[in-house]
């Protein structure tokens, strides 16, 4: 697959220009990221101030109450709390609604007996159940918190993985008639790897979501976790130490959507079909 | 000597409603090449379904070797139109998709993967996944996953239906050879052969019989000897003096049911 596409070539073409001023250069993709996360930080930090003092901390104190936090513990341990609770959260989630999900996508039956609590469930915002669960689970513990991450995460990998096994192409299925296979081998040769591209994009969504519920389950339920470190220097007014947490949310969102990727093109190559 | 007999099939679909056929007689006799032509939509597809068991007729019964069909079988192999390939399989492991299911040892897997990607011109292939592959390419996997199994009787579903005339007429040939090839056809494996096509020149060039087949519901609308030698390629088969009356032959045939 070393031949250029039509497009490429097209797009790597350019005029052959004997001196070409800096200004004109092309710059690539990721130096206008880098420089546009730099202006805006350095416009931050020389004008934030300026405008409010209270909750535009510059960058540079933000760096600062990073190194203060993580040199008295304070991060690494509310990093444990929530990694704990996260973890196991989308584990449980990604377990049920995966198991689900295949059940009640290959009988109409479970299919229904699920649907209408599915459909409920959904359609409540999982927001508002989340006092439910604090009482249900009596506010002790890890335990309300990992269910408000499952409640948030299940939805999208289970009906994904539902709509995966659903559509799996009928003809497919008679090729695997046609050869004799059995229940067990047509889940694994057909089913499974036919729903995999859905699969892959719930687990996706879920980890969006489980992120979302820990950091709330952390704010409504428990006095642990990133979520809680924000609010605690929210209501003492140590902005520049609020923003830590939500950084290091924000970064380890972006590690796992990342993460998810790279897996997503090792696990179903044959999805790429452009490359 | 008959190896698969169609009694009084009758199929019917939506409660009854669309019949496809009623009470269909066929005979297809040991070691040879049956092909049915027949109009689009007459039930082609669902009579071979039928015949592999892949659906229950509504009345009669088809017959392979004095046991009534009910389930696929091992000595039965299936080639799809639409090819059926496993996308998420490379080239051998769908090769040896039917062979593993059967059961046979690694090593005569591994054996059978490897003749028949070769008899079927893939070799160098094995590690591509099918959307790399062309059509023409992707069926010759489909041919070789069927051929693997090393069957008695071939069923195949307009095979080459969907590929372009020139891809088409290669295949034909191949197919052709492989049938031709002494240790397969006739010793061993697929011996008994149910072609399906649109096309009567494919009809003509693979059959050693072909069965017109009315439009829905299907009767036998007439049989028609072949009485082209083999070997055959479709270059020979084109060239022979019997061909144009053959295809004159079945053109009226076909042709009949229209005007009628
Ligand atoms: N599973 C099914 N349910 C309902 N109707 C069906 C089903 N399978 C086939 N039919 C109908 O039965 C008739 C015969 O279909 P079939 O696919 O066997 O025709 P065919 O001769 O193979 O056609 P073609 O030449 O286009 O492949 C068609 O009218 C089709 O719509
Ligand atoms: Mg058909």
């Amino acid at each position: 697959m070393t031949v250029p596409r039509v497009g490429e070539v097209n797009a790597r073409a350019r005029p052959i220009a004997p001196a070409r001023r800096w200004w004109r250069a092309r710059p690539s993709d990721a130096m206008i990221r880098v420089a546009s996360v730099l202006v805006v930080l350095g416009i931050w930090e020389l004008f934030g101030p300026l405008l409010n003092p209270i909750i535009l901390r510059p960058p540079s104190q933000i760096v600062r109450a990073f190194a203060d936090l993580i040199a008295n513990g304070e991060l690494g341990v509310a990093m444990v709390q929530s990694m704990r609770v996260f973890g196991a959260g989308l584990a449980i989630a990604l377990a049920a609604g995966i198991t689900l999900g295949i059940v009640s996508g290959r009988s109409r039956v479970i299919y229904n007996v699920l649907d209408p609590w599915i459909s409920a469930l959904y359609s409540v915002p999982s927001v508002a159940l989340v006092p439910l669960i604090a009482v249900a689970f009596q506010y002790s513990g890890d335990a309300p918190r990992v269910a408000t991450v499952v409640l948030f995460a299940i939805f999208p990998i289970l009906i994904n993985t539902q709509q995966g096994v659903r559509n799996v192409d009928p003809g497919l299925l008679e090729v695997a008639r046609a050869f004799n296979t059995s229940e067990r081998r047509l889940w694994g040769d057909v089913i499974v790897p036919a729903a995999m591209p859905f699969i892959l994009a719930g687990i996706r969504l879920a980890i969006g979501r489980a992120l979302i519920g820990m950091i709330i389950a952390e704010f409504l339920v428990g006095l642990a976790g990133l979520g809680y470190l924000i609010i605690v220097y929210q209501n003492t007014f140590r902005i520049d130490k609020m923003f830590v947490p939500v950084i290091v949310v924000a970064a380890f969102g972006i590690a796992l959507m990342g993460l998810v990727q790279f897996v997503e093109s090792r696990v179903a190559p044959w999805t790429r079909r452009e490359q | 000597m008959n190896r698969i007999v169609v009694e009084g099939a009758t199929k019917r679909f939506g409660s009854g409603a669309l019949t496809v056929f009623d009470g269909l007689e066929l005979a297809i006799h040991d070691s040879e090449t049956l092909c049915i032509l027949g109009p689009s939509g007459c039930g082609k597809t669902t009579l071979l379904r039928c015949m592999h068991g892949l659906a229950h007729l509504d009345g009669g019964r088809i017959v392979i070797d004095d046991l009534e069909v009910r389930a696929p079988r091992r000595n039965v192999a299936m080639v799809f139109q639409h090819f059926g390939l496993m996308p998420w399989k490379r080239v051998s492991e769908n090769v040896a998709y039917g062979v593993e299911l059967a059961g046979l040892e690694r090593q005569t897997i591994d054996q059978r993967v490897l003749r028949y990607t070769e008899m079927v011109g893939l070799t160098g292939f094995e590690r591509s996944y099918p959307y790399q592959l062309s059509g023409g390419m992707q069926q010759r996997a489909g041919l070789a996953r069927a051929l693997a199994l090393e069957p008695d009787i071939l069923l195949m579903d307009e095979p080459f239906g969907s590929l372009d005339a020139q891809t088409r007429e290669i295949l034909q040939d191949e197919l052709l050879r492989i049938l031709q090839t002494p240790g397969v056809r006739g010793g061993g494996a697929p011996s008994t052969v149910v072609f399906i096509t649109h096309s009567i020149e494919e009809a003509i060039a693979l059959g050693d019989r072909i069965v017109v087949l009315t439009a829905r519901p299907a009767r036998v609308r007439d049989t028609i000897l072949v009485d082209i030698p083999r070997p055959r390629t479709v270059a020979s088969v084109v060239a022979h003096p019997r061909f144009v009356e053959l295809r004159d032959h079945c053109w009226r045939l076909l042709r009949e049911r229209l005007v009628a």
